[in-house]
C-alpha cells in the first residue's frame, strides 16, 4: 500500500542522511563547518520524522475521530 | 421554544482527536526544553570538545533507533486500515529494537573509557541516561498498548492509544537525532 511505502522512503532517506552524516563527520577536519553540516542534517533528520512520521500538520486539520 | 447558544459554530469546535493531538505536542514541547537544556550544557561544559567513544556501537545504536521508527510508524498505519495482525507484529518489533537500543548504551556505559566526574562523562552519562530512560518509558507504553490491541482493543476508528504511544516513540527518535551527533560525531 501507498501509505506503507511511504514510511520505508522516510526511512531510506533518513538512513542516507545518517549515513552521510557519519562520514561527513568522520573527514571533515575544520571544526565549524562539521559542526554547522551536523547540525543542518539534525534538523533536517528532525524534520522529516516530525512531518511524516509524527504527522505534525495533522494537528490543524479537522480529521474524524481517532 | 427557540435556543441560543454562545461560541463557534459545532463544525468549527475541534474534536477529541485533536485535542489530544495538540495536547500531546504540548508535552513534547515542554520536554523538548529538558532535553535542550542538557543539549546546551553539554557545548557549555566542553564546548565542541568529546571524550572517546565507541563510534560503531553509536552509529549501530542510532540505525537501530531509526528501524524502530519505521516499524512504530508502519503499526499505526496498520491499525488505521484495520490490519490488526500487522499492527500486533510491527508493534512487537518496535519493543524488540527499542530494548536492544537500551541494552546497547547500557553496553557502551560500562565499557565507557571516560568517567562520570569528567566533564564531558557527567554531560554524557546524564543525556544518555535520561534519554535511555525515556526509550524504556516507551518500551512500556508500548508494551501496553500491544497487550491491549491482542484483546481486540482498538480498530481504524479508535486507536488514539496507539498513535499517541507510537508519536511519543518518535518523540524518542529525534532526540537521539540531535543527541547522537553532539555526543559522538562533534570534534
Amino acid at each position: 500500500m501507498k501509505v506503507f511505502e511511504q514510511g520505508w522512503r522516510v526511512a531510506a532517506l533518513l538512513a542516507v542522511v545518517t549515513i552521510v552524516e557519519y562520514i561527513f563527520a568522520l573527514n571533515v577536519g575544520n571544526d565549524q563547518v562539521r559542526f554547522i553540516g551536523l547540525g543542518v542534517a539534525a534538523v533536517a533528520k528532525a524534520g522529516m520524522i516530525g512531518a511524516y512520521f509524527m504527522h505534525f500538520m495533522r494537528m490543524f486539520e479537522h480529521a474524524e475521530a481517532h | 421554544m427557540a435556543v441560543i447558544t454562545f461560541g463557534p459554530p459545532a463544525h468549527d469546535l475541534p474534536n477529541r482527536a485533536q485535542i489530544n493531538r495538540v495536547g500531546l505536542w504540548l508535552f513534547f514541547f515542554s520536554e523538548a526544553i529538558l532535553f535542550g537544556l542538557l543539549l546546551s550544557a553539554r557545548f557549555f561544559l566542553e564546548g565542541i570538545h568529546r571524550a572517546q567513544v565507541n563510534q560503531f556501537l553509536g552509529l549501530i545504536i542510532t540505525i537501530i533507533l531509526l528501524l524502530s521508527s519505521v516499524s512504530a510508524f508502519t503499526a499505526e498505519t496498520a491499525i488505521e486500515h484495520d490490519r490488526r495482525r500487522l499492527a500486533s507484529a510491527m508493534l512487537l518489533v518496535t519493543i524488540f529494537l527499542g530494548m536492544v537500543f537500551a541494552v546497547g548504551v547500557g553496553f557502551e556505559w560500562a565499557t565507557a573509557e571516560f568517567h562520570r566526574k569528567e566533564a564531558f562523562g557527567t554531560v554524557f552519562f546524564t543525556m544518555t541516561g535520561i534519554h535511555a530512560t525515556h526509550v524504556v518509558t516507551g518500551v512500556l507504553m508500548l508494551s501496553l498498548a500491544w497487550a491491549q490491541l491482542r484483546r481486540g482493543k482498538y480498530s481504524s476508528k479508535s486507536h488514539w492509544p496507539i498513535s499517541g504511544t507510537v508519536m511519543y516513540w518518535h518523540f524518542v527518535d529525534v532526540v537521539w537525532v540531535f543527541y547522537y551527533p553532539a555526543l559522538y560525531l562533534v570534534s
